[in-house]
């Protein structure tokens, strides 16, 4: 963490957000039926009371992404283009969740689509103060800092915490609403004390039989992997134009492991073809396969999986009382 | 932009029908590859689908398809001098090197012959450097061959043995009729010194590892193909996973004991 952290007034803050609304698409956390990331109009508007109900992950990792456009003979070049965007408020589950994102498609692969859309973007965390719901388990999947600027709520004011150069530049353009401080940020602002999964290893559980508490209760309805911030299964299709089939699109777009298509081939063959094995491989996925190859946690412990599923299957509970 | 999603425009050399539904196709490639490893080949608007390679060669690529869908079907239609759409070779092919100075049993059934053609060529290339080579193919019935002009050629080079299930025994008189697994289980096979490489549909290569077991052989001398469904190839989209494993590029060929015990994912 950097030496110097700032202070922003509360009521300051709602004149940063509108400055900074001239220049930047800003998406703040707004409580309507639930809680979404929408652009900013009224700063007064901003809810921290819990997180979004959906993650951030589709305005880098987009539902739909054109890969190429083709003309019979050759490959017309993509537009990628992408605004300047400002993400107000983003909790630490999900920051680190697009740190894994980050990882996967502009480490391990160079995806220009992505990075197209991520480079441009500012994420400004806002740190929570206490749990946010009896579902998240962050305090157990080792998250680390990765934002730009962070928040630290202290009631009448915020801590600001710079993290990188975008937020450093992001502070200096607009300085007149921070003021230095000389507090030191430590473990006791950023520890929140959540629920945890009581088994480091989860491998030589695949075969248990507590897993069809769940399992029963799973309806395949991949609303899971929709919600989770971190998911990035994908699958590829192409599309015509109808009329014009000499144009054609090349389609990358989100898929799910819960469903039965995942792994389905030619004459009708599926590999993962039980319901059992779709549960499992997402939570192994999550836990443990992603961490074997990159040493990283792919599950960043926001709960929404739990929170979002229709019949509230609690997986995390399920683990913990496995013997 | 560079993207590795993007495929490259390939010359087709030839398409020849090996059976009914069953072509092969003799792309124009610089570069090498090995075999095990498999190409997504496509035409863009209909799709793409992975292939495994067919051929050892540095100047061209062979490849075997069975037309079963929407975009096998739109390849089987090219003819030369048309070009389809290529990305690859990706994977991790047969462990040939390591196998050098060894027996090697080579297994294969329905279009898992094609993947075979390749350790073949290449075996043919570095012969002096393999010891015996053995051949099991097995195939539905006598038009479901592939490769008759090269079968009859490894017959003077290789011990080879071809089975076919569905033909009855009176005509087949230069095979054994029913499944090759069959065809092994009779058979006594040295175990010392020796890998297995096999390649087919899921069943027949579960059925063929038990037999191999129970004649001796351990899992670190068999070596599996497998397929899933794959959309990338490069590790990313996930489709391929096996117990955490990607088939696209920590596969397509694994020893047996990496994924073998895992059906069901």
């Amino acid at each position: 963490m950097n030496l110097v952290v700032y202070i922003l007034k509360k009521d300051v803050m709602y004149d940063f957000l509108l400055d900074i609304k001239n220049k930047f698409e800003t998406y703040v956390p707004i409580k309507k039926d639930i809680t979404r990331f929408k652009i900013l109009d009224n700063p007064k508007d901003i809810d921290f009371s819990e997180n979004s109900y959906f993650p951030v992950k589709e305005h880098f990792f987009r539902k739909k992404e054109v890969i190429f456009q083709f003309n019979g003979s050759n490959f017309l070049p993509v537009e990628l283009k992408s605004k300047n965007k400002i993400f107000f408020g983003l909790r630490r589950c999900d920051l680190n969740a697009i740190k894994n994102q980050d990882f996967i498609f502009m480490k391990q692969h160079n995806d220009p689509y992505y990075t197209s859309q991520r480079k441009k973007a500012v994420l400004i965390g806002y740190h929570c103060t206490k749990a946010l719901n009896k579902y998240c388990f962050c305090e157990s999947m080792n998250l680390t800092d990765y934002y730009d600027l962070m928040l630290f709520d202290k009631t009448n004011y915020f801590l600001v915490d710079a993290k990188t150069e975008k937020g450093e530049n992001l502070i200096r353009k607009y300085k007149k609403y921070f003021k230095k401080s000389n507090y030191k940020i430590s473990d006791k602002d950023t520890y929140i004390k959540t629920r945890k999964i009581n088994k480091k290893d989860i491998s030589k559980f695949y075969d248990h039989k507590d897993w069809d508490k769940g399992i029963n209760l799973c309806l395949s309805c991949s609303a899971c992997t929709e919600m989770c911030p971190t998911c990035y299964c994908h699958e590829i299709h192409d599309n015509t134009e109808i009329n014009n089939p000499r144009n054609a699109k090349r389609i990358r777009s989100w898929s799910s492991c819960q469903l039965k298509e995942f792994t389905s081939v030619a004459e009708n063959h599926t590999f993962r073809d039980t319901k059992e094995a779709r549960f499992k491989h997402r939570i192994y996925h999550q836990l443990q396969y992603f961490k074997e190859r990159n040493k990283i946690n792919l599950c960043t412990g926001c709960g929404r999986c739990i929170t979002g599923c229709p019949t509230k299957i609690d997986w995390v509970k399920i683990i913990n009382e496995m013997r | 932009m560079k993207s590795e999603l993007i495929p490259k425009k390939t010359r087709i050399l030839s398409n020849f029908r090996e059976t009914s539904d069953i072509f092969t196709l003799i792309l124009q490639i610089s570069g090498s590859y090995m075999p095990g490893q498999f190409v997504q080949i496509g035409i863009p608007g209909i799709g793409e689908c992975p292939i495994s390679v067919a051929s050892y060669s540095k100047n061209h690529l062979k490849i075997s398809i069975r037309e079963v869908g929407k975009v096998t079907r739109a390849l089987g239609k090219l003819r030369k001098n048309s070009f389809v759409y290529i990305r690859g070779p990706y994977g991790r092919g047969y462990p040939l090197v390591e196998f050098q100075g060894k027996c090697l049993i080579l297994i294969g059934a329905g279009c898992g012959v094609a993947t075979l053609k390749s350790i073949i060529e290449y075996i043919e290339y570095h012969r002096e450097k393999y010891k015996d080579i053995l051949l099991f193919f097995g195939y539905r019935n006598i038009n479901d061959i592939i490769y008759k002009k090269e079968v009859n050629k490894w017959k003077n080079t290789f011990n080879i043995k071809i089975a076919l299930s569905k033909e009855n025994a009176k005509t087949c008189l230069d095979w054994d009729s029913g499944h090759i697994t069959d065809v092994i289980a009779e058979l006594k096979l040295r175990t010392e010194n020796t890998g297995v490489f096999i390649c087919g549909p899921p069943k027949m290569i579960n059925d063929t590892v038990e037999i191999l077991k129970k004649k001796g052989f351990n899992d670190e001398q068999i070596y599996v193909s497998t397929e899933r469904l794959m959309y990338c190839s490069i590790g990313m989209c996930c489709h391929c996973m096996i117990r955490g494993k990607f088939t696209c590029t920590d596969g397509p060929v694994f020893r047996f004991d990496e994924i073998g015990y895992y059906k069901n994912d």
